[in-house]
């Protein structure tokens, strides 16, 4: 088995407490995380990822791999920052993999994210060890995205279930109205 | 033939973030197990130096709280500093173990939030919280804080009922 190189990885983290952003900051670098961007809160995250799409030499990074954002913050908190990322046409990446960071860990909250297409939660107080398992989900177990009249987002199941008898689902690959878009 | 409207759409892509990380060989791949541990000692290092931290940000909620004294007139201002600093500390008490301080730290920022009131009780009551956030530092009163936790915050609870009536 060999060790992940996180060293051409980019993250964007959005986090208003200073104290927390500085210890992310730091955990990432010491997993080897080659380039972590910092911002204050969702607001200059969106700026940040416009200019991203605009003028990368500029910023001098040219995609963002993940995005870590905590969820309480203002003016702009993580859950407009989400749906930002998800469905604004000046997105540069509605796919990118987004944690959000939150001390809200009820399920209804979680839901809440769930269905504006956020890819993993991390529970606060979180240690390395959460923080690795959320990297390792999404470099290992990646999940198709899903785009119906209202939701867009990683696929909801998680899940991989083995049938055993017919396949009894009203919609699969080959249905009508089922477009499998590959790349 | 006319086409048939779409219900879904699913977008399966190469994992290019995998071949990012771990090459494209395919092999088994994970966190070096010294990585972590590094980071993992690191996190812990910083959350030492958390009740430091927070004496800071007590000592500059002091400072506001003096001005509000001194300077009736700047209180619109001072208020909105402190509850700023207030929301800073109240997101991470938990993570570092004094969930005292989030509490504290929630009630301040909830009585500070968008009130137009900066008459001199609402003063007094900014100290209490500020004093009884203090007392949780001082005296490293981390966890729930058992029976000096409970004095603590009913001790804040009977300043709140005091100030506020």
């Amino acid at each position: 088995m060999s060790d992940y190189d996180f060293d051409r990885l980019n993250v964007l983290l959005a986090e208003d407490s200073p104290f927390i952003r500085s210890l992310l900051i730091n955990s990432l670098k010491v997993l080897g995380v080659g380039n972590v961007y910092a911002l204050e809160h969702g607001g200059d995250a969106i700026n940040f990822l416009q200019q991203v799409k605009n003028e990368p030499m500029k910023v001098g990074v040219q995609q963002i791999d993940i995005v870590i954002s905590n969820w309480d913050m203002s003016p702009v908190d993580g859950m407009m920052f989400l749906r930002w990322v998800r469905r604004h046409k000046d997105s540069p990446d509605r796919f990118v993999p987004f944690v959000m960071i939150t001390s809200y860990t009820e399920p209804e909250r979680v839901l809440q994210a769930r269905e504006m297409g956020v890819t993993e939660m991390l529970a606060k107080p979180f240690t390395i060890k959460n923080i690795g398992e959320k990297l390792t989900s999404i470099i290992e177990r990646p999940r198709q995205f899903v785009h119906t009249k209202d939701y867009f987002g990683p696929d909801r199941r998680r899940q991989r279930v083995n049938i055993s008898g017919p396949d009894r689902r009203v919609l699969n690959d080959k249905s009508e109205g089922v477009e499998v878009i590959r790349g | 033939m006319a086409n048939k409207p779409v219900i879904v759409r699913f977008y399966r892509f190469q994992n290019r973030l995998r071949e990012k990380t771990a090459g494209l060989g395919g092999g088994k791949a994970a966190i070096s197990e010294e990585a972590l541990e590094a980071a993992q000692q690191a996190l812990s290092k910083m959350s030492e130096d958390y009740p430091d931290w927070v004496s800071g940000l007590i000592a500059k909620l002091q400072e506001q709280h003096g001005r509000c004294v001194d300077t009736p007139e700047d209180r619109r201002d001072c208020f909105e500093a402190i509850n700023h600093m207030a929301h800073d500390m109240k997101g991470q008490g938990g993570t570092f173990g004094y969930p005292l301080i989030t509490a504290f730290a929630d009630s301040l920022y909830g009585f500070t939030s968008g009130s137009s009131d900066f008459a001199d009780n609402r003063v007094e009551l900014v100290k209490s919280h500020i004093d009884s956030m203090r007392a949780v530092i001082r005296g490293r009163v981390s966890g729930d804080g058992g029976e000096i936790g409970k004095k603590l915050t009913d001790s804040l609870n009977d300043a709140i009922e005091k100030y506020s009536s």
